[in-house]
């Protein structure tokens, strides 16, 4: 059992509050990515939970056992950092089994653990080695060895892959992922990078000024953002935010948003008359020739971003840029006059005074 | 016809300019500059370290044209009782001066690292000794080391009721009081290079440790030393040369009135003092410089070896 539950979590550094009372609930062996933009608290967070830092407010308990007042030691839990803190003077195997020093195995045992380790990473063959002789990936995974062979009750990950290059990064994410199937242990991951947190956890906890703004599944986040914050940060590329104005006459609501009036739904009941309209550039698409839709736009095409896949255009609308998306193989012309459209049920709305979902 | 050539100069120069590659203009400039310390050092560095090699072949007192004599002046020098007591002396500055300030700029470099409150001002305590000139601490220490009622260790001696102590006045204990202001005032650049060491090790090597429940000693044994060497190699070396050249303490608290400096009966004389009184005394400069030539073998010996030792390891 090592479910981390945060309570009213605060942090100060003298008179600057860091970390306002977070409360969070992490189940034992869920994967939870704390992810926002740098100073929102989360690198904070997770060093209090490791016990790096002093909890200046509120409860953290790991499985079911307060740990404000216990040494990193005692709190059973492991740490990955950004630049790995693998030791430059130790060979591969003596920086996995530093993790075991203080453990009360016999030689064997110990060498044992460090093979089995090196063997599920794919050291096997680099364990006599030092770390300067190593990629920046092997680095990573000896780092995550060093923390994997005390087998504790939980990891906790410091941004590890942002000193890796984008394809190593890629794998990296594919092999954490399979280790956390294979283990099943609790990890908390803090990252910057919404694709990390996307393709990562099992929940995301969106952070920013140290509040949380909205946890929940990758997909929950990513169809139902609670704000326009987590909207435009989860998701890539970032989703488009047009401001409306909303008329309410007999009872029916509608939008007066492009080229024709939209009727929203009677479910929602009234809104407030300013809003935000978020749509997604995979949903807003280039529409062909005489093509209906219920969101209709239109503007000049100012740049071309073909993908491959798909390609993705800027228009100019409103005095700004909107970013749509074209088929791959018939994308319009750089200066064409383009016809964007979207489905009504791509839309999300957003209160434009407080940023919050309706 | 003045005008004409000038001009032919300017286009051979451009043509000379432009004739050389890159490469070669980065070596013409790096050589310039460097013309300018290398020959300052050939004339006043290198060529009087040759000079000293041939006074040491030669009977020169200054007066006299110098004459060859071979290797006299060091079979001398090897049946001298008076140089291996110096060099006795010297070995034992060395080997107990490097350990033991070593040893203390760590102690308090690695503690006053952990210190905020009025880290800058303790600093500046242990470094305010290397500011000052060695002979006025020499002879701030030589007081400290006069008997009761005027020295300040043997009134606190005989506040405790311990027995007067001769210190500087003793064959045995003057060196080790003459060697304590010499560690002293090595001290705080010592603790501040340490100090810069201690910060150059990243801390997530130490929350990683913490994390893993390793101890205090542990951490200072496998991961603080081993990542230190760079700053102890250093330091052993520098110190090293420090201590084997050690002459203003010395000449400062050993001088008497009726008597050279060095004693009780060269009982604190290292080898550059002897040097300066072979020279300078005697005016005997064949034979110092056979003595110098002999320091200048053994630093460079002393200071291979360590770097070899301390690197390889």
């Amino acid at each position: 059992m090592a479910a981390i539950e945060l309570q009213g979590l605060v942090k100060r550094y003298g008179k600057t509050q860091v970390v306002h009372g977070i409360d969070l609930t992490i189940e034992d062996g869920e994967f939870v990515v704390f992810v926002g933009p740098s100073g929102c608290g989360k690198s904070t967070t997770l060093r209090m939970i490791a016990g790096l830092e002093e909890i200046d407010g509120g409860t953290i308990s790991i499985g079911g056992r307060a740990v404000n007042r216990l040494e990193p030691k005692e709190r059973n839990i492991a740490m990955v950092f950004q630049n790995y803190a693998i030791y430059p003077h130790m060979s591969v195997a003596e920086n996995i089994g530093f993790g075991l020093y203080t453990a009360k195995l016999d030689k064997a045992e110990k060498r044992r653990r460090v093979e089995e380790t090196g063997r599920i990473l794919g050291l096997e063959a680099l364990l006599e080695r030092k770390p300067s002789a190593l990629s920046g990936g092997q680095r990573q995974r000896v780092a995550i060895g060093r923390a994997m062979v005390r087998d504790p009750a939980a990891f906790l990950f410091d941004e590890p892959l942002s000193n890796l290059d984008a394809q190593l990064r890629a794998q990296m994410r594919l092999e954490i992922k399979r280790l956390h199937q294979r283990l099943g242990r609790t990890i908390v991951f803090v990252t910057h990078d919404q694709v990390e947190a996307m393709t990562l956890a099992d929940r995301i906890v969106v952070m920013r000024d140290g509040r949380i703004l909205q946890v929940g599944a990758p997909m929950e986040l990513y169809e139902k953002p609670a704000d326009v914050f987590t909207a435009r940060f989860i998701g890539s590329p970032t989703m488009n935010i047009l401001p409306a104005r909303a008329t309410t006459a007999a009872g029916a609501t509608t939008l007066a948003l492009g080229e024709q009036p939209l009727a929203l739904p009677t479910a929602m009941g009234t809104v407030p008359a300013d809003l935000l309209v978020g749509v997604r550039p995979q949903q807003l698409r280039v529409l062909a020739n005489g093509e209906a839709s219920d969101l209709v736009l239109s503007g000049k095409a100012a740049v071309i971003e073909p993908l491959g896949s798909e390609t993705f255009v800027h228009v100019e609308h409103g005095g700004g840029l909107i970013l749509a998306s074209a088929p791959a193989k018939a994308p319009p012309a750089v200066g064409e006059i383009v016809r964007l459209g979207a489905p009504a049920s791509a839309l999300t709305l957003f209160d434009a005074a407080s940023e919050r979902a309706l | 016809m003045n005008a004409s050539s000038s001009r032919v100069d300017a286009q051979s120069g451009a043509r000379l300019s432009s004739g050389l590659s890159m490469r070669q203009k980065q070596v013409l400039w790096a050589w310039s500059f460097l013309a300018v310390p290398v020959l300052f050092y050939a004339v006043v560095r290198f060529y009087p370290t040759l000079e000293a090699f041939w006074i040491a072949t030669t009977n020169w007192n200054l007066l006299t044209k110098p004459s060859f004599i071979g290797l006299a002046n060091f079979k001398r020098l090897m049946a001298d009782p008076v140089f291996w007591q110096v060099f006795r002396n010297t070995a034992l500055y060395l080997l107990l001066g490097t350990p033991i300030s070593l040893l203390l700029a760590f102690t308090i470099a690695y503690h006053l690292d952990r210190v905020r409150f009025l880290h800058g001002f303790i600093r500046a305590l242990y470094f305010l000794p290397f500011l000052t000139t060695a002979a006025a601490m020499a002879w701030v220490w030589r007081w400290f080391y006069q008997p009761v009622p005027i020295g300040l260790f043997n009134n606190l001696l005989a506040g405790l009721g311990i027995a007067q102590q001769p210190f500087l006045r003793s064959t045995t204990q003057s060196l080790p009081a003459v060697l304590a202001p010499a560690i002293w005032a090595g001290l705080g650049f010592q603790v501040v290079i340490f100090m810069a060491g201690l910060r150059a090790i990243p801390t997530t090597y130490y929350e990683a440790a913490r994390i893993d429940g390793v101890s205090n000693g542990t951490i200072l044994r496998r991961i603080t030393l081993p990542l230190l060497k760079p700053t102890i190699v250093f330091l052993v070396v520098f110190s090293s040369i420090g201590f084997l050249r050690i002459f203003d303490q010395v000449y400062n608290m050993t001088s008497q009135t009726s008597s050279d400096p060095g004693g009780p009966l060269n009982a604190t004389k290292p080898l550059v003092l002897m040097i300066y009184q072979t020279a300078f005394s005697s005016f005997d400069m064949g034979y110092a410089a056979a003595q110098t030539v002999v320091l200048f073998l053994v630093l460079l010996a002393v200071s291979l070896l360590q770097l070899r030792l301390l690197r390889d390891r």
